[in-house]
């Protein structure tokens, strides 16, 4: 155990990497989540089956098949840039998440009543404007919960990313391993670390949902009636 | 570097091979995470605190903590209690027991949207437990868990491609070999990058024929 401990410095550094990667590709989804979502639920029936195809293109093959290909292959096509490994980790596990993520958002989107986007239109908002002022807000307190568990998957995602040089906690880990050849407790040490950032994540996003447009709307609604006068309510 | 035609179709053959443990490997360890979350399921349901803790255990570590991590650990670990296994059923049995986990959620979910008064019919036709379960609830969890539970098997097909990292020969590991042999990465990996894609089909298939029947 101390032996594995010496190398303290290291793994934290990995452990950095692996929390720097993760919370990239966290905001990377989210973002790519929401694009997708709106082009899966749009009107033009060729941008709806596009991005169909795309979010199967990208979900087909795993993260891993489509992480190698971008480092190993893509650089060898005329024009195509060598990625550096971490941004060819970053890039590849976020277009992942977002495609994850799009469903999640549609669905989201889907369960907003019809009649708040009919309102909107009554009111004279632009499509822009009803999407980005009332549906969205609305279908955030659907999709944060979602997407919170799809984040926790997307930490374990990144473990993967040694497979193309990324200094990670896996890494710096396998090495330490070679070093002292604690092989129990560093999976263990491993397993534990992992398991940790998940439950962080989890709270992370639990704290998330309490700010969330609509659930505060829904507890404004809620507190005057609670501490109203017992008389007043009858 | 250009696309080489006479390559790609001389490695074919290898990836075949990886196609082949692929299919294996995601039926043998679907089997196990079907069955054994079935088995969890009814463990966290009919039975005792302990058996409940047991589940919750099992449904955070696999949660919780990355498969790669697990696969290493049984792969190095074993070995130095003095259990040698080889790699295959290793892979399998990982990515069986980690799915099992998510798969027990799906029949327990799936359990909840039983109306109670079937149990309770049950129970006034005096039918033992055994019988209740075997021949009412687990007939009724399996038809409503269907589509949750072929997605399941749908990811840990994508996740097969990570046993290539304790030497099992699915296609992930047979384009890296052969890119290995001939410092060739274009051609192996693109062509399982289709395969992997094309092998989704029949999945996609199989979910949009059962949303058209119940939706």
């Amino acid at each position: 155990m101390e032996a594995v401990l010496e190398y303290w410095p290291v793994l934290i550094q990995g452990l950095w990497v692996t929390v720097w990667v993760s919370s990239c590709i966290i905001l990377g989804a989210a973002l790519g989540a929401i694009m997708l979502g709106v082009l899966r639920v749009s009107r033009t029936g060729v941008i709806r089956v596009l991005s169909m195809v795309f979010i199967e293109c990208i979900r087909g093959p795993s993260a891993l098949v489509l992480l190698f290909w971008v480092f190993y292959a893509l650089p060898l096509l005329p024009g195509m840039p060598q990625l550096s490994p971490l941004a060819a980790a970053i890039l590849v596990l976020a277009l992942d998440g977002a495609v994850y993520g799009a469903e999640i958002v549609r669905a989201g989107i889907e369960a907003v009543n019809r009649g708040q986007a009919d309102a909107c239109h009554a009111l004279g908002l632009s499509r822009f404007q009803s999407f980005t002022k009332v549906v969205l807000p609305q279908a955030l307190s659907q999709i944060v919960p979602a997407f919170g568990s799809l984040a926790r998957g997307m930490i374990k995602w990144t473990s993967i990313v040694s497979f193309i040089g990324v200094q990670d906690i896996l890494y710096v880990a396998n090495n330490v391993r070679a070093q002292t050849f604690e092989t129990t407790i560093v999976f263990c040490l491993l397993a534990v670390l992992y398991w940790i950032l998940t439950v962080l994540c989890g709270l992370v996003f639990r704290e998330l949902e309490q700010v969330l447009p609509l659930n505060r709307a829904l507890r404004a609604a809620r507190a005057p009636s609670a501490y109203a006068p017992a008389g007043a309510a009858q | 570097m250009t696309w080489d035609w006479s390559y790609a179709v001389e490695i074919v053959p290898n990836l075949m091979v990886g196609v082949w443990y692929t299919i294996l490997v995601t039926l043998a360890s679907s089997a196990i995470a079907l069955i054994g979350g079935l088995l969890l399921a009814i463990l966290e349901i009919a039975s005792t605190r302990l058996g409940r803790t047991f589940v919750r255990f099992w449904l955070e570590l696999a949660r919780g903590v990355p498969i790669l991590i697990l696969l290493y650990f049984t792969f190095y670990v074993l070995p130095q209690l003095g259990i040698t296994i080889p790699a295959i059923p290793i892979g399998i049995g990982v990515l069986g027991v980690v799915y099992a986990a998510y798969c027990s959620e799906v029949y327990r979910g799936s359990l909840i949207t039983i109306p109670t008064e079937l149990r309770d019919a049950c129970v006034a036709l005096n039918l033992s437990q055994y019988v209740t379960w075997q021949r009412v609830l687990v007939p009724l969890m399996i038809k409503r868990a269907v589509p949750a539970l072929l997605n399941y098997v749908l990811g840990l097909f994508r996740e097969t491609a990570m046993l290539f990292a304790i030497g099992v020969p699915v296609l992930m590991g047979e384009a890296q070999v052969a890119g290995n042999e001939s410092f060739r990465f274009l051609e192996p990996f693109t062509l399982a990058g289709i395969i992997y894609m094309a092998m989704n089909l029949p999945f996609l298939y199989l979910l949009s024929r059962y949303k058209d029947k119940h939706a």
